[in-house]
């Protein structure tokens, strides 16, 4: 039991093993159980949790009981077990470098703010012009919240009201945001033709789902937007949000649209040059040849 | 345990790690926290719902003195923790003393406030939602108080007979935590059913 | 170069060839050890008979539902099963067997040589292990056995007011009560554990940005513990005293609330859900990058968002009352709550999909099941998604496809990972490896009769088939569905009675593991296997996320990349 071929001879202390914390689990399980079978059993229980807590208490102070543990150990090296694979030289890039930035969420964020403001206007022009006042597509959006409202009269949404104002500030503003966070992320991993996916291919994407989606959710709702007007006012969105990121990322250089996807993506750093020819010499099955 | 290992790439750094009992005991006061919370909520969710019998308006005084007993028993545990932590042993023993006491006070008075509204307001647990939500809420935290004056007597008990050193005066920090827990507790109860409620 | 971290070097190599001991002297040795790892185990092999008890109440149940019109239990003995079956998955298998293994590996994989409180370990152990007996007892008790009396029959939710002293007459709802109690005082004790022994007994070097994901997200399951389990005990006192002292917390006659029972026990329903899932999470993220040769992505992300998941599951509890008529507000906003867990949680999908990507995996047995979970559990995620929204949860909840919803998430995706951390660990725990060969049978076993019954689950829920009803008419057109369903489940049984011969057996006859078998990198394979009583001869010191890769490649650690700056030392000591 005891090995004489070690080297060092140690001991360690370890708390001692003691029955006092089952004998308390067994008391305080005894007392509950004796609530729907016999109540002797609840006494027999409480007797049972008092002599384990006093054992426990004695365990533990006024010094904590422990026992001696023979130790004996030997000094051995810890190795993969993989010896066969071929590893590559070590050199200054040979790890993937996860970027420590990528590209900043502010630039999202100005961008989804720039082209929120950028689209109130065409939905307040389509207001006058159609409607003769400058509150009714701001209602009309109101209405996404506030239900009812979807089936008012033209008279109750060219007007005022303050929880319309606050209603719509409150989608417009959120949604604005989450499409310009989007806007951030996105056109760096699609640089090509800029104008043309931002601007419009997007917009118009975004304007057939709600269309669809609207449809099903509020039939009533999807008749009173024009959609035309809507269209437009997306456009504007997509135009100024795609520029105001635009002149952060910069990806409408050659240089940018040269990177690889994942490097554009953000998954990972420009600042890995290993090129990927030199990965498939390596078998790491560690499989004899 | 080594105490010759050294952090690699840092090798003059010291390795200090907060207290067990301060991190166990932090975990159990936030596990009965909840626990409070639900009975609170309850509390506060049938007030002014009951469908008869005495009202807290009718029956409820601010219990002031007790209330200013259990808050001092805070001072006083404290006062007993940095006492033993100087190695005053019969100081800490008077300031536990004190303690215990403290506390004995608030249990009696709610012991009696508890006789009156039963035997003189007629209000009971079954009497009506107020009562429900009342017994079962102070009761919970009478409770407390009870297991906490349980284990402040032992350790008076270990003190006056000499056998609570400096060297037990984490241990001694510990429980003391739990004492302030419970007190916390209370200004909360007495917040939502004395001043609140009413 | 790097220069070389020292400690984790020394093995343990006190001779094993201990004299046979008598069977009385090995029970004593079990049931006063304070050892962490015996009773880690002690959990394990409870859960896994409860596995095998509630698991014989589902087939059972499956058996009364395969065709229509069935007698082969009785409506109050079905109501029983599926009441015991719930109860006993969720606080008798579910818990325990999570919180045994982490059991045995926090402590290993942070370098200490026991928990913070081995004697509050012991404790909380055995305290679980009788309230599982007091529930089981309620078979016997009372009206039990042929009278098939008390067990618990009012669900393992016990609605309100149904469990009232006038609707549930006799013990089986106390039961319940009594039995949960218990196991929820072990629950916060070994909660509390874990928390204590994470924050206070790391090895040296091992700072918080360290510290293997497994004990991260054990971290935030028992701080998740802490506030979920006391809700349940709140519930329950109050419900003892509706009961026998004549209080009225969820009497309506006296102007109670029987939707308040709804609440707090939801509050402490939905947390106790991820309290069950997270730790999968934690194998998860040991076993993937292991397995892809690659460390795990994005690792500050992931403590990020199972931080954030933890915290968003505490205000999703109502999206389990959508039907009780709480008001739109109500609804919208935990619709919304419970769709915007899905983003830290689909942060970590894609972070394991990103771990996959570009590594060399290796399809052991463990791997397999771990892939398994990655899909089944996106799966289950998006059937989530679908019930959170109200109007869908109006007309699906309360049916099969909330049953298959559930059963996705708790056998395909919570299941799968513990059976992976089974295949994984268990060269570790016994010294032996398991047989892959037979790893492989119990999968694809497992998985085809998982996906026979819980894919097609959905289809009676779809189709209005409700939930705890016993039986069901012939021309409804669920039979067919039914009878594939309980197929499944046949086959799930046959699965699992091979993994547990392979567990078995490979105690016995199974290939020598020693000490490092899958080559990894936390501590836990740094000592023998299986480990001696004190864990680690001398106390390692670590340097890194992967101490044994760095010990392993002393010429290109991770300590040399870990950000202690914002710029890993290496490349700022290339630019100088």
């Amino acid at each position: 039991m005891h090995g004489d071929h070690s080297q060092q001879k140690n001991e360690l202390q370890l708390p001692s093993p003691t029955a006092w914390p089952m004998v308390l689990a067994l008391g305080i399980a005894l007392v509950l159980t004796g609530m729907v079978t016999d109540g002797i059993v609840s006494i027999l229980g409480g007797i049972l949790a008092v002599a384990g807590m006093v054992g426990w208490f004695w365990q533990v102070l006024p010094h904590e009981a422990h026992e001696a543990v023979e130790v004996s150990t030997e000094e051995v090296r810890i190795v993969s077990s993989r010896t066969l694979a071929a590893r590559l030289p070590i050199g200054p890039m040979h790890r993937k470098i996860i970027p420590v930035e990528t590209f900043r969420i502010v630039t999202g964020i100005k961008g989804g703010i720039a082209g929120g403001i950028a689209m109130a206007v065409p939905a307040v022009i389509f207001s006058v012009l159609k409607y003769h006042s400058i509150w009714y597509a701001m209602n009309l959006l109101a209405a996404g919240g506030f239900i009812s409202w979807a089936g008012a009269s033209n008279a109750f949404l060219s007007e005022f009201h303050l929880r319309g104002l606050l209603a719509a500030l409150v989608i417009h503003g959120l949604t604005s945001l989450l499409v310009g966070l989007l806007y951030g992320a996105m056109l760096p991993m699609f640089p090509k033709y800029p104008i043309l996916t931002a601007g419009f291919m997007v917009p118009l994407l975004f304007t057939g789902i709600l269309r669809s989606a609207l449809g099903i959710v509020s039939p009533i709702l999807n008749q009173r937007i024009d959609w035309f007007w809507f269209v437009i006012s997306q456009i504007a969105f997509g135009l100024v949000c795609g520029f105001v990121v635009n002149l952060q990322a910069k990806v409408r250089t050659p240089q940018f649209q040269a990177l690889p996807f994942s490097v554009r993506a953000g998954l990972h750093s420009d600042l890995d040059e290993r090129k990927h020819g030199e990965l498939t010499d390596s078998d790491d099955k560690d499989t004899p040849r | 345990m080594s105490t010759t290992a050294v952090i690699p790439n840092s090798p003059n750094e010291r390795w200090e790690l907060p207290s067990r009992g301060v991190v166990g005991m932090a975990c159990l006061i936030v596990a009965e926290a909840a626990i409070f919370v639900i009975f609170v909520v309850a509390y506060v969710f049938y007030i002014g719902k009951s469908l008869n019998g005495p009202t807290p308006k009718d029956v409820l005084t601010l219990p002031i003195f007790t209330t200013i007993c259990l808050l001092s028993s805070s001072l006083t545990v404290h006062a007993a923790v940095s006492a033993l932590r100087q190695g005053k042993r019969n100081l800490c023993s008077l300031w536990l003393a004190a303690t215990v006491l403290l506390g004995g006070i608030f249990l009696a008075g709610t012991a009696h406030e508890w006789y009156d509204l039963i035997y003189h307001d007629g209000l009971t647990i079954k009497t009506n939602l107020f009562g429900t939500t009342f017994y079962s809420l102070v009761g919970l935290h009478a409770s407390h108080v009870l297991v906490g004056l349980i284990m402040l007597a032992l350790a008076l008990w270990f003190s006056l007979r000499g056998e609570m050193g400096r060297e037990h005066s984490e241990k001694l920090e510990v429980l003391s935590l739990y004492w302030h827990f419970v007190d916390a507790v209370w200004v909360i109860v007495f917040t939502v059913v004395y001043v609140l409620g009413r | 170069m790097a220069t070389q971290t020292p400690a984790t070097e020394v093995l343990d190599l006190t001779v094993r060839k201990a004299p046979r001991r008598h069977w009385l002297e090995v029970l004593h040795d079990w049931v006063t050890t304070v050892d962490h790892k015996k009773i880690g185990l002690m959990y394990i092999g409870y859960s896994l008979i409860f596995l095998v008890v509630a698991g014989v109440e589902a087939l059972l149940m499956r058996i009364q539902l395969a065709v229509p019109n069935n007698h082969f239990v009785s409506p109050q003995v079905f109501n029983g099963l599926f009441t015991m079956h719930g109860t006993t998955m969720v606080f008798f298998v579910g818990m325990p067997i999570l919180f045994g293994f982490g059991n045995y590996l926090i402590p290993l994989m942070i370098g200490a040589r026991d928990m913070a409180f081995p004697r509050l370990n012991a404790f909380s152990f055995w305290i679980s292990a009788f309230g599982g007996l007091l529930l089981y007892f309620s078979y016997l008790g009372g009206s039990g056995l042929y009278g098939a009396g008390s067990a618990p029959d009012v669900g393992w939710f016990a609605y309100a007011p149904l469990t009232a002293r006038v609707f549930s007459p006799g013990h089986s709802t106390d039961y319940w009560t009594l039995a949960l109690l218990l196991s929820g005082i072990g629950t916060i004790g070994t909660a509390l554990n874990i928390v204590a022994t994470t924050i206070c007994m790391r090895c040296p070097g091992m700072k918080m940005s360290r510290l293997p994901l497994l004990v991260w997200l054990y971290l935030v399951t028992s701080g998740l513990t802490f506030v979920a389990v006391g809700p349940l005990t709140a519930a329950q006192i109050m419900l003892m005293l509706d009961r026998y002292v004549g209080s009225h917390f969820f009497d309506t006659q006296a102007g109670g609330s029987a939707v308040l029972w709804m609440h707090f026990f939801w509050i402490f329903g939905h947390p106790e859900v991820y309290i069950l899932v997270l730790p999968a999470f934690a194998f998860a993220n040991e076993i993937i990058p292991v397995f892809s040769r690659k460390a795990i992505f994005g690792y500050p992300a992931m403590v990020a968002a199972s931080v954030g998941i933890g915290f968003i599951s505490l205000s999703v509890w109502a999206h389990h009352m959508f039907t009780v008529g709480l008001g739109p507000g109500a609804n919208t906003f935990f619709t919304l709550a419970t769709m915007i867990i899905s983003v830290p949680t689909g942060i970590k999908i894609f972070n394991w999909l990103a771990t996959l990507w570009g590594g060399k995996i290796h399809f052991t047995a463990a791997m397999m099941f771990a892939i398994g979970f990655l899909f089944q559990f996106l799966i289950a995620g998006l059937t989530g998604i679908m019930l959170s929204v109200a109007p869908f949860d109006w007309q699906l909840g309360n049916s099969y496809f909330v049953v298959a919803h559930f059963h996705y998430v708790l056998v395909g995706a919570i299941l799968f990972m513990i059976f992976s951390a089974f295949y994984y660990w268990y060269p570790k725990i016994t010294g032996r490896m398991l047989s892959e060969r037979l790893g492989k049978w119990h999968f694809w076993l497992f998985l085809i009769g998982f996906h026979l019954t819980f894919d097609l689950m959905h289809v009676p829920g779809l189709l209005g088939m409700p939930r705890r009803i016993y039986t069901y008419e012939a021309d409804r057109g669920w039979m067919i569905w039914n009878m594939l369903v309980s197929s499944g489940a046949a086959i799930q049984a046959v699965a699992t009675l091979l993994f547990v011969f392979n567990m078995v057996w490979s105690y016995f006859k199974g290939a020598v593991a020693g000490a490092d078998p899958w080559d990894a990198w936390t501590l836990e394979w740094s000592t023998t296997s299986p480990p001696p009583s004190y864990n680690f001869a001398k106390i390692p010191s670590v340097g890194s996320r992967r101490p044994l890769w760095d010990l392993k490649h002393p010429e290109d650690p991770d300590s040399d990349y870990e950000m202690e700056q914002s710029v890993p030392r290496k490349r700022s000591e290339e630019s100088k």
